[in-house]
C-alpha cells in the first residue's frame, strides 16, 4: 500500500520505466475535423461580440429589412440584368469593408456558387443555360448579402430587430440564450475534443462510443447549465417575460442607404 | 441537408412557412404545459446542443467522415415538441448568422428538419419502444426513428425541388427554379440518405442515447403512451397533405406572384418588360451585350461594367496588399 | 526536453504570449506562475500541441513540433503519449461512461492485450486509491474525484512529462494536500512536471524551479522558487500579490 506521508513509497514499475511504444496508425481524422468546425463558430460568434460598438453608420433596422427585401426580389427576379445590379450593389459594399471581413464574405459566397454551379451543369448539359447562370448568379448574391448583414451588424441587434417582424418576446429571448450556450456549451465540447485527441495514442476500436460520449456528456451539461440558469434566473425575479428594449433614430447615412435600396427595388419594377 | 435560397420558389417557401405555424403554434403550447414558465432556458440550451451537434464530424467506414442532424436524438431526449422548438431556433441561427441554409428558404428547412424529421422520428420510435418492452425493442426504435426520420427529412427535401419544374417556368418552358424533376431529385437526395447519413445518424444517435441512459437515466424525456395516437394520426396526415397541397396551388400561385407585383409595383403599366432574353438563346459568355441587343439601353451596360469594374479594382488591390502584408510579416520573423 | 524560443502566440491579434523562451530539462518541476490571464494556460497548450507558436520555434526532445510536423499521425501519437495534460476543468476531460474505461482508454489503444490493461488500470487505481468509485460515472463525481480520474486517465499512459493547468482549483484542503505529496512522488520518480498556478505556497511545495509571466504576456523571473517567491516586490509588480 501507498502512503504519500512517508518518504518511501513505491511506485509500479512501469511507472519508472520510460514508455518504449510505437504508435499503431488509425483512421481518425474526425477528431481534427469536429475541433476545426468547432473552432471555426466559435472564432466567429466571438470576432461577432469583440466589435466595440457599430461601426457601420446605418441603423440595424433598415439593414435587415432592406437584406430581407433584396433577397427575396432576386428570388422573384428572372432578369439577369436585375440580378447584376443586385451583385454590382454588393461587391460595392463589400469592397468598402475591412479587408478581412471582406475576403470571408467573397470566399463563402464564391463558393456556394461554385457549390450551384456543380449541381447544375448536368442541366446545362441538358440544355438548361437559364438555370446554370441565374441560379448560381442568384445564390451568390443573396449569400453576400446575408454574410454582410451578420458580419457588419451585431448579432444581438439582428436578432432584436427580429421583432420588428412579429416574432414574439420569448423567442427573441431563446435566440438569445442559444448563442449565449453555443459558445460556453462548445467550448466545453472542443475541450473534450482536445483531451480525446491528446488521448487518442494510438488505434480506437470504438470510435462511436468516444465520439457519442463527447456528446452525451455534453447534453448533460446542457441540462446542469439549464437548471442552473433557471435558479439564477428565477432569484431575480424573472417571471417568464421578456422586453426588448431598443432606441431608434435616423442619421444621414441612413437616409443614403434607404435611397441606394429603394433604387434597387425600382430597378426590380424596371427590368423584372 | 439545408436547403439554401434560390433552388425553391419563393410560394414554395411561404407555402411551407405557412404550414410550419400550425406546427409551432401547438409546439410553443405543448411546451409551455411540459416545461414550467420558467424552464425556457433549457429550450435555448437544447437549441445551442442540437447546433453543436450538428458540428460533429463522424467517422465513416474508410476513414472519411459525415454529419448528423440529430434531430430525432433531440425528440428522444426532449420531446419532439422541445425539439421542434430547439430545431427551430438552431435552423433560424444557421440561415442568419452562419449563412446555412436560405432566409427564404426557412420555412421548407423548418418543416423537413423541425417538423418532419424529429416527429417522424420519434413517433416511429414510441410506436415500437411501446409494443416491444425489453431493452432490444428501444434500441430498435430508436436506430429505425433516427433513420426513417433523417431519410423522410431527405425526402421531402427532394419532394420540395422536384416539384420546381413541374410547376414554375416561364413562358418558354424554362424551369425558373431547381430544374430537376422528381424523378432526378428523388434518388440524388434519397440514395445518399438511405446508404449513408441515415446510418451514420441511426448509430450515432444509439450510441449518445446508450451513454446517457447509463451515466444519467433521469434526464431522459418521459412522454406519455398512447394518447397521442391521434395527434400522430394528424401529423401524419399532414405531412401528406403538404405536398399535394404545393401541387394544387402552386402553378397559379407562381404565376400570380410576378405579375400582380410587377401590376402594383409599376402602377398597373404591364407593358413594360418581361424578359425574354433567355428565351432568344440566352449566352452566359456575353450577359451584358446579349441585353443591349435585346433593347435595353445600352449606356445601362456600360455603367454596370464600369461600377462592377471599379469594385473589383477595389477588392483586388485589397486581396493583394493584404498578401503582401502577410508576407513581408512572415519574412520578418 | 521542453524548449521555446522566442514564441509568440496571438489571439485575434491580441497577444496571449509574447517572447517567451524558456527550457525545462528532463526530470525537473517546474511551475509556471501568473496572474489571471497572463498566458499560462496558453503556455500549456503549446507545449502540448493543441495550438501553434505564430512565431518562434518550440522543439520536444529535440524535434521541432509545429503544425505540419503534427500532421505525420504517427508521430503526433507518440508526442501526445509522452506528454500527458491535465485540464483545468477535469468535467470536459472525462468521455467515457465509467472509471474503468476512462483509465483503460490510453492503453487500449496502445495496443496492449486485456490482461495488460487490467493491470495499468488497477495500479492507477490503486496509485490514486479511487477503487470505491471504480464502476461509477465519471460525470457524476465530486470535483476532487474527477480530478484523481483525470490523473489516473493520462499517468495510464506512462507520459515522460506531466502537465497540469491550475490542478488546486476546486480541491478541498486535504485533497489539495494529497496532490502535493502526490506530485512529489512523481517527481522524484523521474517524471518532468510543469504546473501552472496562481496558488504561491502550492508552488513551493512541490517546485524546485518556478517561472514568472507578467500581465504582458512575457517572462518577468525565472527562479528558483524559493528565491522567486521570497522576492515579495516582484510579485507585487506582477500583479500577483498587493
Amino acid at each position: 500500500m501507498l502512503d504519500f506521508h512517508n518518504e518511501y513509497v513505491t511506485m509500479p514499475d512501469w511507472l519508472m520505466k520510460n514508455e518504449n511504444y510505437t504508435p499503431l496508425s488509425d483512421k481518425d481524422s474526425f477528431i481534427n475535423k469536429s475541433i476545426f468546425s468547432l473552432l471555426k463558430v466559435l472564432t466567429k460568434i466571438r470576432m461577432q461580440s469583440s466589435y466595440a460598438e457599430e461601426r457601420n453608420l446605418v441603423n440595424v433596422n433598415f439593414r435587415v429589412f432592406f437584406t430581407f427585401a433584396l433577397i427575396v426580389l432576386l428570388s422573384l427576379s428572372r432578369n439577369p440584368v436585375f440580378v447584376l445590379i443586385v451583385i454590382t450593389y454588393l461587391l460595392l459594399v463589400c469592397a468598402f469593408m475591412p479587408t478581412i471581413k471582406m475576403i470571408q464574405i467573397l470566399r463563402f459566397s464564391i463558393l456556394a456558387a461554385l457549390f450551384a454551379c456543380i449541381i447544375l451543369l448536368p442541366a446545362y448539359l441538358g440544355g438548361n443555360a437559364y438555370s446554370f447562370i441565374m441560379i448560381p448568379s442568384k445564390v451568390f448574391a443573396t449569400v453576400m448579402a446575408v454574410s454582410i448583414l451578420s458580419s457588419s451588424a451585431r448579432w444581438d441587434s439582428i436578432i432584436s430587430e427580429l421583432k420588428r417582424f412579429y416574432l414574439p418576446n420569448i423567442l427573441i429571448f431563446v435566440l438569445d440564450i442559444t448563442i449565449k450556450y453555443i459558445v460556453m456549451l462548445g467550448e466545453f465540447s472542443l475541450n473534450m475534443l482536445y483531451a480525446l485527441k491528446l488521448r487518442s495514442v494510438g488505434k480506437n476500436r470504438s470510435k462511436y462510443s468516444s465520439l457519442s460520449g463527447v456528446a452525451g456528456t455534453m447534453f448533460l451539461k446542457s441540462r446542469e447549465m439549464s437548471e442552473e440558469m433557471y435558479c439564477a434566473m428565477e432569484c431575480r425575479g424573472f417571471t417568464g417575460e421578456y422586453h426588448v428594449y431598443k432606441k431608434f433614430n435616423i442619421r444621414l447615412a441612413d437616409f443614403f442607404y434607404i435611397l441606394i435600396n429603394v433604387g434597387i427595388v425600382f430597378s426590380f419594377i424596371i427590368f423584372g | 441537408m439545408h436547403i439554401p435560397d434560390n433552388y425553391l420558389s419563393p410560394s414554395t417557401c411561404a407555402v411551407l412557412g405557412a404550414a410550419m405555424v400550425p406546427v409551432w403554434a401547438t409546439a410553443g403550447k405543448k411546451v409551455k404545459e411540459e416545461l414550467p414558465k420558467a424552464k425556457m432556458p433549457m429550450l435555448g440550451i437544447g437549441a445551442a446542443f442540437s447546433f453543436l451537434i450538428m458540428m460533429f464530424n463522424i467517422p465513416l467506414p474508410g476513414g472519411s467522415t459525415g454529419h448528423a442532424v440529430g434531430g430525432t436524438l433531440l425528440a428522444i431526449l426532449l420531446g419532439p415538441y422541445s425539439a421542434c422548438i430547439s430545431l427551430t431556433v438552431t435552423l433560424l441561427i444557421q440561415a442568419l448568422l452562419f449563412g446555412d441554409g436560405g432566409i427564404l428558404a426557412y420555412g421548407a428547412n423548418c418543416f423537413n428538419m423541425a417538423f418532419v424529421l424529429p416527429f417522424l422520428g420519434y413517433s416511429i420510435y414510441r410506436f415500437i419502444k411501446d409494443r416491444i418492452h425489453s431493452e432490444k425493442g428501444e434500441k430498435l426504435g430508436i436506430v429505425l426513428g433516427s433513420y426513417l426520420g433523417i431519410n423522410a427529412a431527405a425526402f421531402f427535401a427532394a419532394v420540395e425541388f422536384g416539384i420546381q419544374p413541374l410547376l414554375f417556368r416561364d413562358s418558354t418552358g424554362q424551369p425558373l427554379y431547381c430544374p430537376y424533376p422528381l424523378s432526378v431529385s428523388i434518388p440524388a437526395m434519397t440514395i445518399p440518405h438511405l446508404i449513408i447519413t441515415g446510418i451514420v445518424e441511426a448509430v450515432f444517435t444509439l450510441f449518445i442515447y446508450i451513454f446517457i441512459k447509463k451515466v444519467s437515466p433521469g434526464t431522459i424525456y418521459q412522454g406519455e403512451k398512447q394518447k397521442t395516437k391521434a395527434i400522430y394520426g394528424f401529423i401524419m396526415g399532414f405531412i401528406f397533405l403538404t405536398p399535394l397541397g404545393l401541387l394544387a396551388t402552386g402553378t397559379a400561385w407562381g404565376e400570380w406572384n410576378i405579375h400582380e407585383l410587377k401590376t402594383i409595383l409599376s402602377g398597373g403599366n404591364t407593358s413594360g418588360f418581361i424578359p425574354k432574353g433567355m428565351a432568344n438563346g440566352f449566352d452566359f459568355k456575353s450577359l451584358l451585350p446579349d441585353y443591349s441587343i435585346s433593347g435595353l439601353p445600352e449606356i445601362t451596360g456600360y455603367i454596370l461594367s464600369a461600377v462592377i469594374g471599379a469594385a473589383f479594382c477595389i477588392i483586388l488591390y485589397k486581396v493583394i496588399s493584404s498578401l503582401i502584408k502577410n508576407k513581408s510579416s512572415k519574412e520578418d520573423l | 526536453m521542453i524548449e521555446l524560443k522566442e514564441v509568440y502566440y496571438s489571439y485575434h491579434g491580441i497577444n496571449a504570449i509574447r517572447n517567451i523562451s524558456l527550457e525545462i530539462k528532463n526530470g525537473e518541476a517546474v511551475t509556471l506562475l501568473g496572474p489571471n490571464g497572463s498566458g499560462k494556460s496558453t503556455l500549456l497548450k503549446i507545449i502540448n500541441g493543441l495550438v501553434f507558436p505564430h512565431r518562434g520555434v518550440y522543439r520536444f526532445q529535440n524535434e521541432d513540433i509545429h503544425q505540419k510536423r503534427l500532421q505525420d499521425d504517427s508521430f503526433s501519437k507518440s508526442f501526445h503519449q509522452k506528454i500527458g495534460f491535465i485540464f483545468q476543468n477535469s468535467d470536459s476531460q472525462l468521455f467515457c461512461s465509467n472509471v474503468f474505461d476512462e483509465i483503460a482508454f490510453g492503453p487500449r489503444q496502445m495496443g496492449m492485450t486485456e490482461d495488460e490493461v487490467d493491470k495499468r488500470v488497477n495500479d492507477c487505481i490503486d496509485l490514486l486509491k479511487i477503487q470505491e468509485i471504480m464502476n461509477r460515472q465519471p460525470y457524476h463525481l465530486s470535483g476532487g474525484e474527477k480530478r484523481k480520474v483525470a490523473i489516473a486517465s493520462v499517468l495510464a499512459m506512462n507520459p515522460d512529462v506531466l502537465t497540469l493547468d491550475e490542478p488546486m482549483n476546486g480541491l478541498d484542503p486535504k485533497t489539495g494536500k494529497w496532490l502535493v505529496e502526490f506530485l512529489r512522488c512523481l517527481s522524484r520518480a523521474g517524471k518532468t512536471i510543469v504546473v501552472s498556478t496562481h496558488n504561491l505556497d502550492f508552488a513551493r511545495k512541490i517546485s524546485n524551479r518556478a517561472i514568472l509571466l507578467n500581465g504582458s504576456h512575457s517572462v518577468a523571473a525565472d527562479l528558483p522558487t524559493d528565491n522567486l517567491l521570497d522576492n515579495i516586490e516582484l510579485l507585487k509588480k506582477v500583479n500577483l500579490l498587493d
